[in-house]
């Protein structure tokens, strides 16, 4: 049974089509990337599927759930984390105490935990994006990389399924990319997660990590293939002025 | 287990506080109507913080809850007083009637009002309390603009003694009873799941919505905490202390106001921030009704433009960032 | 005998209710100019004024005072009450507003909040807490359905004149303009070049100058009961006015200003023809559960986007 489904999904603000009746399928543990240039309607497709958006048409199934209209809050016990473009930290509260929230309300219903246990297996996460030092420090002070890195841990410790990461590696440097690949292939691996993966332009991030690639184009899904054969696709080059073709070795 | 008992150390200079306050007015003579009264503003001052301080919303028509619970407990009084076989009992059931018409209130509120954001939720919320007021007056319900008087009724049901005793000592000491309760489930929702989660709400509400959040669950249990306890307040100080009710007297926004006042200049969102702001606040208005009758609200206004602008964190919000880090942190809260 | 006793009695109620509709259109053109400067304020520096009816108060205290000590007519006082009324919208914008442009909403909700107390009580300092009022004599017009005094004329068609007005300085001057784009799109006006600051300032001194000036209108239209504790009802029914046109647009403001005027008077009508209840006060209420179910249904207005 694939894990997430998208059917027919339209998403519409005015007169404006940002998704455009895209289907897709993600089973358990897939790797998948997806792309596309800005305002190609990559957003606010995570943003339907997480519910922070209701689609005008189409449906969307988790594990067989049709969840569609389903409020964002019950989303999140179901197994579906997400990471956001523009870190959104809570500012105020320690590093400790965002990833704390993650782990108290959005696992799932039998892994529910106490504010003390929350706290404790924090640390776990924290430790693993590598801010152990930060533990205590108020998320609000990190730079904009370490915050990325607590909305992983923190959308880790909700224990999803299935997480989405929305331009995560957006200004990082080469090196910091590549332990990022790395690290999304382990927690893929150790933690069973199908982790999907939103890019606009760094190739070398995808290619690195992803098994299959999506390339969305106006709203609407372009391709939809293993990552070498979508990378070079004629339609896909065109659209990045012949980027893709160079980096992809 | 150690752990455990720890988190609830910033209650201790709060409650040492209340124990102060009640003891001076009981032993000074004099003094207990004044005590009474900063009891009256840390209770309200408290409760109030439980909803705006860890949320970040502001209910304007805080006071609808004040004057609810009074309208309880004056329903209680005024309607049932011939029953003399309820004796004492008569209060309880002002007081259960006074959380029931809150909690009514409350629950339509949270309904329609927590749907709303910033501007628009304070806005419902003033609209509440003028349209209670104004229907009560309009549809002459409860004595409509007259209101009620029940000091003779109360008299009547319990004796002239015991209700001398009640207007004049009990009704005061349930103000301390409840200013202490606000502050211990403030402190326990602070360190419970649902302080975590007004947190995320007031940080970033979609954010907390996408962790899993059911944020207008938990602002309600917020609201309705807060609500009930104003409804107590009200109750006990108001209703059973003064004798009468009517919509022109309880229905104001004026004190929201002051509770906005309490909780700001003693920092939002903090413990303790309640208690100092109701002993600055209260011992001020006081002195201030002594030399220049009339005039308070003419001086703070101007205050709480100033605290707005220049002292956001208020005086405890202040104190707690300088002690960050040291061990006298787990004392202030 | 009978038939005809009831047949009178119901054209009674007709003449009664098609008499008060119509003072209660020409009130709902005052209100809704009232309502103007609210959605302005708030179409620009996204701050809800809720010390608006405060600020009419001001405008009826001008009027009051130019009419008996000075003896000045109330139209005198229009121009006065704008000009007074900018200058304290200035002067709130640079000591208060301004720093709290980037604070949380609430912030300064509390803000506008304790100015309208400010004024209150500085009122109350001045005036004493009484309530006043004054006869503006300028006769009246008789129509088959009802009299209406020719203030309450005067004082509707100061109100479209204000309406009409501005609608052309916002449409037709560059500066009106400019302040239409702040509204629409902030970031996208800083980038063309324009200096928002002293637009947000302007802005607010002239929504604090619409108000006042109400605040003329509106004495004109109900010379008693003057008093400084009089505007918090306004407040309340400028709110439900805006947000049925719309928190954002000032015209929508002003149409739907007419429609509460017209429900406002209709209602108590009917509320009046109810034994046992106090119509006045109830009809208040209605206001309250106007702007509930408003809340509810559609929070951004029936008029606006």
């Amino acid at each position: 049974m694939s894990l997430l489904t998208l059917m027919n999904v339209t998403k519409r603000f005015g007169g404006l089509v940002a998704v455009d009746k895209v289907s897709l399928e993600i089973d358990e543990g897939e790797l998948i990337g997806i792309v596309g240039p800005n305002g190609s309607g990559k957003t606010t497709l995570f943003n339907v599927i997480s519910g922070v958006f209701y689609p005008e048409e189409g449906t969307i199934t988790f594990e067989g759930r049709d969840i569609t209209h389903l409020p964002p809050y019950k989303r999140a016990p179901l197994g579906l984390g997400r990471t956001f473009q523009i870190s959104r930290p809570f500012s105020s509260a320690s590093v400790r105490e965002n990833v704390a929230i993650g782990a108290m309300f959005g696992a799932v219903a039998e892994q529910k935990t106490s504010v003390d246990d929350s706290l404790g297996m924090a640390d776990r996460y924290i430790d693993m994006v590598g801010l152990g030092a930060y533990r205590d420090k108020a998320a609000g002070a990190l730079t904009p990389v370490e915050k990325k890195l607590m909305e992983i841990a923190r959308a880790l410790a909700m224990r999803p399924k299935l997480l989405l990461m929305d331009e995560a590696m957006a200004g990082m440097n080469p090196k910091d990319i590549d332990d990022m690949v790395n690290f999304i292939r382990k927690i893929r691996d150790e933690e069973k997660i199908a982790i999907v993966s939103m890019v606009e332009h760094i190739m070398r991030a995808v290619a690195g990590f992803a098994e299959r690639v999506i390339v969305m184009h106006q709203g609407a899904k372009l391709v939809d293939g293993k990552t070498e054969e979508a990378l070079t696709d004629p339609r896909v080059v065109e659209i990045y002025l012949g980027q893709p073709s160079d980096q992809v070795k | 287990m150690k752990n455990t008992i720890s988190k609830y150390y910033p209650l201790i200079p709060v409650f040492i506080a209340y124990l102060i306050m009640f003891l001076i007015g009981f032993s000074v003579p004099g003094m207990w109507q004044m005590v009474a009264l900063l009891a009256f503003y840390c209770a309200l001052g408290q409760s109030w913080n439980i909803f705006m301080g860890m949320t970040g919303y502001v209910d304007f028509g805080y006071v609808t809850f004040i004057a609810l619970g009074t309208y309880g407990m004056s329903l209680g009084i005024s309607y049932l007083y011939h029953f003399e076989w309820l004796g004492i009992g008569i209060i309880f059931i002002g007081i259960l009637l006074a959380l029931f018409l809150a909690s009514l209130s409350a629950l339509l509120e949270a309904f329609i009002a927590l749907r709303l954001r910033g501007a628009y939720f304070a806005i419902a919320c003033i609209g509440i309390n003028e349209g209670l007021r104004y229907f009560i007056e309009g549809a002459k319900l409860w004595g409509g603009s007259e209101g009620l008087i029940f000091s003779g009724a109360l008299m009547q049901a319990l004796g002239r003694e015991v209700a001398n005793q009640l207007t004049t000592f009990w009704a005061d000491f349930s103000v301390f009873i409840i200013a202490a309760l606000a502050a211990f489930l403030n402190m326990h929702y602070m360190r419970s799941k649902i302080g975590y989660a007004l947190t995320a709400v007031r940080e970033d509400e979609d954010a907390a919505k996408v962790m899993g959040i059911n944020t207008t669950k938990y602002k309600t249990i917020a609201f309705l905490t807060s609500g009930l306890l104003g409804a107590g307040v009200g109750a006990m100080a108001w209703g059973l202390k003064l004798g009468y009710v009517y919509p022109g007297d309880v229905f104001v926004i004026h004190y929201t106001v002051e509770c906005i006042v309490v909780v700001l200049l003693g920092g939002a969102g903090t413990l303790m921030g309640p208690v100092v702001g109701g002993l600055i606040y209260g011992l001020s208005k006081y002195w201030l009704a002594i030399i220049m009758p009339g005039f308070q609200l003419l001086i703070f206004a101007p205050i709480i433009i100033i605290i707005i602008v220049a002292f956001p964190e208020g005086v405890i919000g202040l104190l707690k960032s300088r002690l960050r880090g040291t061990k006298y942190k787990m004392f202030i809260e | 005998m009978v038939s005809s006793q009831l047949a009178n009695r119901e054209s009674m109620i007709f003449t009664l209710l098609a008499g008060n509709l119509a003072h209660g259109l020409l009130l709902g053109g005052v209100y809704g100019m009232a309502t103007m400067g609210l959605s302005l304020i708030f179409g620009v520096i996204n701050v809800v004024n809720v010390g608006h009816g405060q600020f009419i108060m001001v405008g009826a205290f001008i009027t009051l005072t130019m009419f008996t000590a000075l003896g000045l007519s109330p139209v005198v006082s229009i121009p006065v009450a704008l000009i007074l009324g900018m200058a304290l919208g200035f002067f709130f914008f640079y000591t208060v507003m301004r720093r709290l442009i980037r604070a949380p909403e609430l912030t300064t909700l509390l803000a506008t909040f304790a100015i309208g107390i400010l004024l209150e009580e500085i009122a109350k300092l001045i005036f004493g807490a009484d309530f006043r009022g004054y006869n503006w004599g300028v006769g009246k017009i008789t129509l088959p359905i009802t009299t209406i005094p020719m203030s309450k004329v005067y004082a509707f068609i100061g109100s479209i004149v204000i309406a009409l007005f501005l609608y052309f300085w916002l449409s037709k001057t560059r500066l009106g303009t400019t302040i239409r784009a702040v509204i629409e799109d902030n970031e996208g006006a800083k980038v063309c070049g324009v200096n928002v600051g002293w637009i947000y300032a302007l802005s607010f001194a002239i929504g604090i100058g619409l108000t006042v000036m109400s605040g003329v209108l509106l004495t004109m239209f109900i010379p008693v009961g003057i008093n400084p504790y009089m505007g918090g009802v306004y407040t309340l029914k400028a709110f439900v006015i805006a947000v049925l046109g719309g928190l954002t647009s000032p015209y929508g403001a002003f149409f739907a200003g007419l429609i509460f005027g017209l429900i406002e008077n209709g209602a108590y009508t009917l509320f009046a023809l109810i034994p046992g209840v106090a119509p006045f006060p109830l009809t208040i209420s209605l206001a309250f559960w106007m702007l509930f179910f408003l809340l509810l249904v559609k929070p951004t207005g029936i008029l606006g986007k």
